[in-house]
């Protein structure tokens, strides 16, 4: 917990997402159906729209502030909240005004534009409270929980992202895929999300994983998902862990894409019992020379196979083989 | 020293991490070895359409000329030049720019010479070769050669004048170390840091080093966008630029370029921060200052 030297209302700040307006190139305009965002996942997936050339979008956001106790308390003046939108990987910050729906009021609602250029994959929204504390002002006083997600390129308002799954020849496919000509699939790290290349010159995959086959097909395509999905969280880890920005005073730092994202769900397995920021730390002492690297290894498989559901699969795939062989019996 | 590379095509390309490392040697990092052009440029993926600002020539003559211009001096001087230069040949929207394998390219594929000769480090005197750090090819965008460049002009530029860009440039420890802060994608807040600068209220790099750190920790409870607001963003005049890129001249190389016509950064809340600032500095731990001094 963080401690400010000024007063600090206790009650939640919350948000929503009402509307989503796009708007294109001569005069497009397209209102986003309520499917496009989740109040539970709190992410807008802008890949709903109809049109792909849009070029703004413009949300409109109601939050909910602890009214009541601000006017009781006393300690603040000249409230205002703010949405903000904010970017990482573009350095892009946009800042909107709410206003109350009454004067007092617990409601605050507003809009906030952004542009796509500005963005590349998900921005995030956060609500603030400002206002004047003990004479200064500006002063944060209180901030939303979650952030909401605004995702460019998701078709479904959802957190949580599956890995990207392509086919393609890596006999013909770019020089670097050449090199693994062999190999039925490889997990491509290099863009803004992991990519795993299924290579369509391995015969019978990609049918096999596409799953229109028989039964025994079906029991096998799940361990070979379990399996793959395995080789992709133990890939990323190693991805996200070797790549990571050190400050001046040797404090690693999680990274704003799906890296940190990756860290974040995997290093409560690998380090248990701890914060997910020392978590880090010691994972990342231990990788780079005070020992201990090749101890962590078990835990980072078991990290890996968890998120695959390996134990599931299996045991889904135990029963199955013994249905298959009841059927052939009877 | 890394030669320019022999083969250059028609078009920037990307370049992902994973294809770069192949190229990335100890013998180029040390500037002994050159960059294998027509064996990266079968590896890299070429941007596809024709538009005029993704040539690769129009940036190359651009980085010719800092290389002539700058022989001699200190490679350092050449960064406020070629900052707002760069970012006005390749006129790209900030989801290009956060394009990563571009910036790799622009280095490997383009400018391997630039950044070896930007970027080597002195040697040392127990005689061990200088060495360009690696993140100068793929680092961050505070980091890497060419996207370091690129993000200062777009964040310190006010509409289409750079000059605020050029002075933040000319402070290598503004560059480093406000680069890499959120706080700067405030643009009042930017420009404020500048002018910090341009009064002589911070000089040295120590004093940089306090300013900074002790700004990024006030906005942790002080929301500059309220204190100091900033004008509506819009992209238009940023869309009308780049469609007049193919219409533009090269770069000017002895007067500045201009950016899109965006409105400025109302003065008003500039002049807030630059007060706000002040007070924040004259609290700050510098190295080395005596608190008489700071009085």
């Amino acid at each position: 917990m963080r401690a400010y030297p000024y007063h600090r209302p206790t009650g939640a700040v919350t948000a929503r997402v009402t509307a989503v307006r796009l708007s294109g190139p001569g005069g497009h305009r397209e209102q986003l159906d309520t499917r496009a965002y989740s109040v539970v996942e709190q992410v807008v997936a802008l890949g709903r729209a109809e049109r792909d050339d849009w070029q703004t979008a413009r949300l409109t956001l109601t939050a909910t502030v602890p009214a009541r106790e601000i006017e009781t308390k006393g300690h603040w003046s000249d409230v205002t909240v703010v949405a903000v939108l904010t970017e990482g990987a573009t350095n892009t910050r946009t800042v909107a005004r709410l206003t109350p729906d009454r004067e007092g009021g617990r409601e605050w609602t507003g809009e906030i534009e952004l542009d796509r250029d500005d963005h590349l994959d998900r921005a995030s929204l956060v609500v603030h409270v400002v206002a004047t504390v003990g004479g200064v002002e500006g002063r944060l006083i209180a901030s939303t929980d979650q952030e909401w997600l605004i995702d460019m390129t998701a078709e479904a308002p959802l957190r949580d992202r599956d890995i990207d799954l392509s086919t393609v020849s890596f006999a013909r496919g770019s020089e670097w895929l050449r090199s693994f000509r062999d190999a039925p699939w490889i997990l491509d790290t290099a863009g803004r999300m992991p990519v795993v290349r299924l290579n369509s010159d391995f015969e019978g995959i990609v049918a096999l994983v596409e799953g229109q086959g028989s039964k025994v097909e079906s029991v096998i395509r799940e361990m070979l998902l379990a399996q793959m999905g395995t080789d992709v969280w133990t890939a990323v880890f190693h991805t996200a862990i070797g790549d990571l920005e050190i400050e001046d005073d040797g404090t690693p730092l999680l990274p704003p894409d799906w890296r940190g994202e990756v860290l974040r769900e995997m290093l409560p397995d690998i380090v248990p019992g701890r914060s997910v920021e020392d978590a880090l730390r010691e994972v990342h002492i231990r990788r780079t020379g005070e020992g201990g690297w090749a101890d962590l290894q078990p835990r980072i498989q078991y990290a890996a196979s968890r998120r695959a559901e390996v134990p599931r699969a299996l045991a889904d795939t135990v029963r199955d083989i013994e249905r298959l062989d009841q059927e052939t019996r009877a | 020293m890394t030669s320019r590379p022999e083969y250059l095509p028609e078009r920037l390309a990307l370049l992902s991490d994973v294809q770069a490392a192949e190229y990335i040697s100890a013998g180029l990092l040390e500037g002994r070895e050159d960059v294998p052009s027509i064996a990266l440029n079968k590896v890299a993926e070429p941007l596809p359409g024709d538009e005029a600002r993704l040539g690769l020539h129009r940036v190359r003559d651009l980085i010719d000329h800092a290389l002539a211009k700058f022989q001699g001096e200190r490679p350092t001087a050449a960064d406020a030049w070629l900052a707002p230069r760069l970012h006005e040949t390749l006129r790209l929207t900030r989801r290009e720019a956060a394009e990563k394998r571009l910036w790799t390219y622009m280095a490997l594929g383009v400018a391997p010479d630039y950044v070896v000769w930007r970027h080597l480090s002195d040697s040392k005197a127990d005689s061990s070769r200088g060495r360009v750090a690696r993140d100068k090819f793929v680092g961050p965008h505070y980091k890497q050669a060419f996207a370091r460049l690129w993000w200062a002009a777009e964040l310190f530029r006010n509409g289409s004048d750079y000059r605020p860009a050029v002075v933040a440039c000319g402070s290598q420890d503004m560059l480093n170390s406000a680069l890499r802060l959120d706080v700067i994608d405030h643009r009042p807040t930017a420009l404020a840091l500048v002018r910090l600068i341009e009064g002589g209220v911070v000089r040295t790099g120590r004093e940089v080093n306090a300013l900074t750190p002790a700004v990024n920790a006030a906005a942790a409870t002080l929301m500059y966008d309220v204190i100091a607001p900033d004008v509506e963003r819009d992209g238009e005049p940023m869309r009308d630029w780049i469609e007049g890129a193919e219409s533009a001249l090269p770069s000017p190389r002895n007067s500045l370029p201009e950016g899109p016509e965006e409105e400025g950064v109302p003065e008003k809340a500039v002049q807030r921060l630059v007060a706000h600032f002040e007070d924040l500095f004259a609290d700050a731990p510098v190295r080395g200052r005596t608190s008489d001094e700071s009085g």
